[in-house]
């Protein structure tokens, strides 16, 4: 029988995370909450929302006194219809694994039932609305995460938010010689059948020209 | 002698795809690299925000042309989080078995296309031959043998066929024996020990913090897996466990140790199928017609604005994740936004980094073995 992490330790871990987080920042305008997914088994994971000027010192706590070891993802989103402060949004997915360093020939198999504490895996969602301007910044936590880095370098790439502090920051996805603030991902660009309705009409595409002819080489 | 900077690819034998390799020698030694990436980034994210989300799956398949099924049902659990779709227990149990002999077919493809790297051309026509196995099963999911469009949000596109378990049966049981086969060939051989062994060493704390995930990690020691950390579909019913190493140095785990986790993977995997198909609920001859509400429940087709949709899901290369914005702009059939993570993205460039102090002779050993996909890593 496979064994897997149970509802209720996932729940358990989560108040402990909650609490945790609630008694250090509460009152700095951090913001967490338990949110549930509604896919799978309905688990429980933690969400922050944090202003950007707060962001290291809760990324660094998290790293060395909540054990979150993993940065998976880091997501830009462009609102430009948004209310003006959230014009744009950054969002990372942090994860808790309970992985260590190993000594010769010997491993570590966990028996998921079994774990407690900080040793239960955790998800996190830190999400951190930018002013819409346009300049969208927020502080690097690539020294704190190394798995950031490139997270972070593709953000920038395609969406264009600007990693404050990042090092050595350059073009991933995108061509090398791609025009400056040229970010693909930001909704001013559309793709030529952004509107459904226009695909129908002329389904191969003939006598149109691509939306953002002129602006992309 | 002076070092200098050699540029390895984008196309050069060791390539799964289209990258660049920047190496700086001294002499035979690797002092520093660069990767490069982005050749085939076909924008698949941009694309998808034009798309409903049901047609955003095929281009999901078409992320990763070799495991084009898990790709597939990672976005659909995202999705399903997002529009808070429900799935009936069957077909989770099809999903499960479609993503599993995926991931034999990916780790064989790998293995077909590590042996050449590292010399030994019988491996690739081998690895071949039982992979066609397992992707006329998948093509008779699917009906294509490699981007099925397959998983639906609620469901499956259609159900196991009649005969299917029996010739999956014998198919597996068959493949269980190669792999001894394939052990006996390779686990003493002197090539494959010479060239994989006290080669690129990388120890989980450190792969952890740069971002690696799955198969690479539990080569070093520890038997992390997100099918059981953040357990989705039905494998907490079904008989298995993670596939995991012994390193047997304080340096962590070297190439050798990425064949043989993968190796073990693949024999978990038989495990789980050969399980699966005889716990299946409805029976495992029986076949639903399609929409039938055994395998398929209709989801909602909008989702509302401000709703987000988060799936962490075991991909054979590692941890995918797909992030979902839905609604906005009064186009609440489109996702705002979708993100994608691919393992190999991250990975890439810590294993260009994992090469410094190596011969130039071993790169092609240390790349194979990370099982690099560039079609997720460029999206």
């Amino acid at each position: 029988m496979g064994t897997s992490i149970t509802v209720s330790q996932n729940s358990e871990a989560a108040n402990e995370c909650l609490d945790a987080i609630n008694s250090r920042f509460s009152g700095s305008g951090i913001v967490a909450s338990i949110e549930h997914h509604s896919n799978a088994k309905k688990f429980a994971f933690i969400r922050i929302t944090t202003p950007p000027q707060h962001w290291l010192a809760l990324a660094k706590w998290l790293y060395f006194d909540l054990d979150v070891n993993y940065c998976s993802m880091i997501t830009g989103t462009h609102f430009p219809d948004g209310p003006d402060e959230r014009g744009w949004e950054v969002a990372y997915h942090l994860l808790r694994q309970p992985i260590s360093n190993q000594l010769p020939n010997t491993n570590t198999v966990y028996v998921a039932e079994k774990l407690d504490g900080k040793l239960i895996p955790m998800e996190f969602e830190v999400l951190i609305p930018l002013e819409n301007n346009d300049s969208p910044t927020v502080p690097s936590v690539q020294q704190i995460w190394g798995g950031a880095d490139w997270n972070e370098k593709e953000t920038w790439d395609l969406v264009g938010i600007k990693f404050e502090g990042h090092e050595n920051m350059h073009r991933v996805l995108n061509p090398h010689d791609s025009p400056e603030e040229f970010h693909p991902l930001q909704k001013q660009h559309k793709i030529r059948y952004h509107d459904h309705n226009e695909m129908y009409d002329d389904a191969q595409g003939f006598g149109r020209k691509p939306a953002d002819e002129g602006r992309v080489k | 002698m002076a070092q200098m900077w050699i540029t390895m690819g984008p196309q050069h034998p060791m390539t799964h795809g289209l990258w660049t390799l920047r190496v700086k020698v001294d002499g035979e030694t690797v002092v520093d690299t660069e990767a490069e990436l982005g050749y085939i980034h076909r924008g698949v994210e941009k694309i998808c925000e034009s798309r409903d989300f049901t047609q955003v799956t095929p281009y999901c398949d078409r992320l990763c042309y070799v495991s084009a099924m898990t790709w597939a049902n990672s976005y659909i659990y995202a999705a399903e989080d997002l529009l808070e779709a429900e799935v009936p227990e069957r077909a989770e149990y099809i999903r499960l078995i479609a993503a599993e002999l995926q991931r034999l077919a990916s780790h064989l493809m790998w293995l077909g296309a590590f042996g050449p790297d590292i010399g030994n051309l019988t491996l690739m026509t081998w690895c071949m031959r039982d992979r066609e196995m397992f992707l006329d099963l998948l093509q008779e999911l699917g009906g294509s043998r490699m981007h099925y469009n397959y998983p639906r949000i609620g469901g499956v596109k259609r159900d196991i066929p009649i005969g299917f378990a029996d010739r999956m049966i014998a198919k597996v049981k068959l493949f269980e024996k190669r792999i001894e086969e394939y052990e006996m060939m390779l686990d003493e051989s002197t090539i494959w020990l010479v060239r994989l062994q006290g080669v690129g060493y990388a120890n989980a704390e450190e792969m952890v913090a740069a971002g690696v995930s799955g198969p690479n990690v539990r080569a070093a020691g520890v038997n992390y897996d997100v099918r059981w950390a953040h357990p989705y579909s039905v494998y907490d019913e079904i008989d298995w466990e993670p596939a995991v190493e012994k390193p047997t140095s304080v340096k962590g785990a070297d190439c050798y140790d990425r064949y043989r986790v993968r190796m073990e993977e693949m024999r978990q995997s038989c495990r789980m199928v050969l399980d699966a198909i005889e716990k299946i609920p409805g029976g495992k001859n029986t076949n639903y017609a399609n929409g039938d509400e055994m395998i398929f429940k209709k989801a909602p087709t909008r989702a509302p604005e401000g709703a987000t949709g988060f799936s962490n899901y075991e991909c054979t290369r590692g941890a995918s994740q797909f992030y979902i914005l839905g609604g906005g702009e009064g186009r609440g059939k489109n996702p705002y936004r979708v993100s994608i993570r691919s393992p190999m993205f991250i990975t890439i460039p810590f294993v260009a980094k994992t090469m410094i102090g190596y011969k130039v002779a071993d790169i092609p050993a240390i790349m194979g073995s990370f099982d690099p996909c560039i079609g997720e890593t460029d999206r």
